[in-house]
């Protein structure tokens, strides 16, 4: 995975997380979970709900309790004392699944210079790079600038977190359900900006999501959770081949995927590793051809 | 980090399947009525002293952690000695001068002022304690039926009961939700390099400041689709409702009211 011997970007050993642990209303979330993410890579963090994505994700960024286990930065233990949390938070964006909450201030303009300006960058730098991001995300500069953001509609408001997060320029940059509520324009949208900023910036991508459906358009391998432990880790094609299994695990699957899975009831031996309709259409024509 | 779930239980059911637990709700609430109203009458500590066996007795027979309540109330706590510390230094009443330990301008320490002080602890304590532990043993369905059961009469009077009781379980029913949401905004802002998790105790509470106006949003939107939820579904007050699960009190449930009961008096008359 690593080819030139430099740490991954982030690395979890064995982590576990129990929520309210030694309440009686603790809930263990995840338990013994190890995997690694290489510099510029797409990841895909996929499974049902309750499975454990989230907490996975908060680990990343220390936002909470790490417990049994390690959570490496480039290579350094983020829990060790004396680690500069303020630093890491400021490597690794997350853009939560209730865009809500990590709003800070009431005004648009206001909200994505939180970051930058957190930062320590000069007015002049925050205002460019607020600017960027608002365009980047088909928020126009100008004309959302001042916008109150309570007033803006559900996918506007995911938009204005997703540049809220851009902003600051991490390296890694983590989505969690960032399709969720959105329409499929939207979804496309984003897709397509996700694809060309992780080009552009050279960006670590970690996606978490129920469904494979825009994921595997966008992530180069899948880490597949089942209620707090790994059960699958392997590149997007690895995994869409397992395609009984991931049914089972309760995980969307892409629509191309969808339908080889009905093809099999006509060819058993039909591959379920396809990402898009064209591949489906050129493999049930090879078939159709020789039958 | 921010794990305000730990520290503030109030409003929390945690099911442990003890005797408390399988108690009939009006019967519970009818004991703590008891033992709220005593708080009142006690006004001596050996008073209090007498009752304190039988808050251990409650606590180990619901089987809640003790320590999952004191943990729970550390916020509770902190507020209790920080107002008693005013209701000391600034002890109004006529205090003979023999009691007075320490005096500087209007501040003072007296023997009656910490008296006083200690006595309204015990008494803000055992108040906070007994309806804790109703809320902690008794689901809110239980506490919703029990109540509307115990004032039903009153609305033969035309008392909105049911409305009266409803508004009151749902508002208790929105501290944890309210407590998670903030634990959840706190650790997103956290993420946004707001860090909720350094500094003294000043700055924290001066960050948590920051959460309160997106709470209150949230808590608008809650409440409005609530009731959105709650027409759909065609809810119209309590009298026109009926219960599936009739409440029964046993005897032995009787028998412990009784008990409470007596205990209390024996409290009052030492």
């Amino acid at each position: 995975m690593q080819s030139d011997g430099s740490p991954p970007v982030i690395e979890l050993k064995g982590f576990s997380h129990t929520y309210l642990e030694g309440t009686p209303r603790a809930s263990e979330a995840v338990s013994d979970i190890s995997l690694r993410i290489a510099r510029g890579e797409r990841v895909g963090i996929v499974g049902a709900t309750e499975s454990g994505k989230s907490t996975v994700v908060d680990s990343f960024a220390h936002l909470l309790r790490l417990g049994p286990g390690q959570v490496f930065y480039e290579g350094e233990d983020v829990a060790a004392p004396g680690y500069d949390k303020r630093r890491l938070r400021r490597e690794i964006g997350i853009v939560f699944q209730q865009p809500d909450s990590q709003i800070i201030e009431d005004v648009v303009g206001a909200d994505v210079a939180f970051g930058p300006t957190a930062a320590g960058l000069s007015a002049a730098e925050t205002r460019e790079r607020v600017e960027e991001s608002l365009n980047t995300l088909g928020l126009p500069y100008s004309d959302y600038r001042l916008r109150y953001i309570h007033a803006l509609s559900g996918g506007q408001r995911r938009r204005v977190a997703i540049a809220g997060v851009l902003a600051m320029h991490t390296p890694v940059l983590v989505l969690d359900e960032p399709m969720a509520g959105l329409d499929p324009r939207g979804r496309k949208e984003l897709l397509e900006l996700l694809i060309k900023l992780q080009q552009e910036r050279e960006l670590t991508l970690v996606v978490c999501s129920a469904s494979l459906a825009d994921a595997s358009l966008l992530c180069d391998r899948f880490i597949v959770l089942d209620r707090g432990t790994v059960v699958m880790d392997a590149p997007v094609r690895e995994v869409l081949h397992e395609a009984d299994r991931l049914a089972e695990l309760d995980i969307t699957l892409p629509e191309p995927v969808v339908g080889a899975r009905e093809m099999r009831k006509l060819f058993p031996d039909f591959p379920t590793d396809l990402l898009t309709e064209d591949e489906l259409e050129s493999e049930l024509l090879e078939r159709l051809g020789t039958a | 980090m921010l794990e305000l779930q730990r520290n503030v239980i109030f409003g929390q059911f945690v099911e442990t399947g003890s005797f408390i637990h399988r108690m009939d709700a009006r019967v519970k609430i009818a004991a703590t009525f008891v033992l709220i109203v005593a708080t009142f009458f006690i006004n001596d500590f050996r008073g209090f002293a007498v009752v304190l066996p039988l808050l251990v007795v409650i606590g180990v027979v619901s089987k809640i952690p003790i320590g999952y309540v004191l943990r729970g109330s550390r916020f509770f706590l902190a507020f209790l000695v920080f107002i008693l510390t005013f209701q000391v230094l600034f002890y109004p009443g006529d205090v003979p001068e023999s009691s007075y330990l320490w005096r500087w301008g209007i501040l003072s320490v007296s023997t009656v002022g910490l008296h006083t002080a200690g006595i309204i602890a015990l008494r803000v304590i055992l108040l906070y304690y007994v309806t804790t532990m109703l809320m902690l043993t008794t689901s809110l369905v239980d506490l919703t039926n029990g109540l509307e059961l115990i004032f039903g009469p009153l609305q033969r009077l035309r008392v909105p009961v049911n409305e009266l009781v409803l508004v009151f379980v749902i508002a208790i029913k929105f501290v944890p939700i309210f407590i998670e949401e903030m634990e959840r905004l706190a650790r997103a802002q956290t993420a946004r390099g707001v860090p909720f998790d350094e500094g003294g105790a000043i700055t924290r509470a001066r960050r948590i400041g920051r959460l309160l106006v997106p709470i209150f949003i949230s808590g608008f939107a809650r409440a409005d689709t609530l009731t959105i939820a709650m027409n759909t579904r065609s809810y119209r007050g309590g009298r026109y409702r009926t219960k599936f699960r009739q409440m029964r009190a046993s005897p032995s449930d009787w028998l412990v009211l009784a008990l409470i009961v007596v205990w209390m008096v024996l409290a009052w008359m030492v």
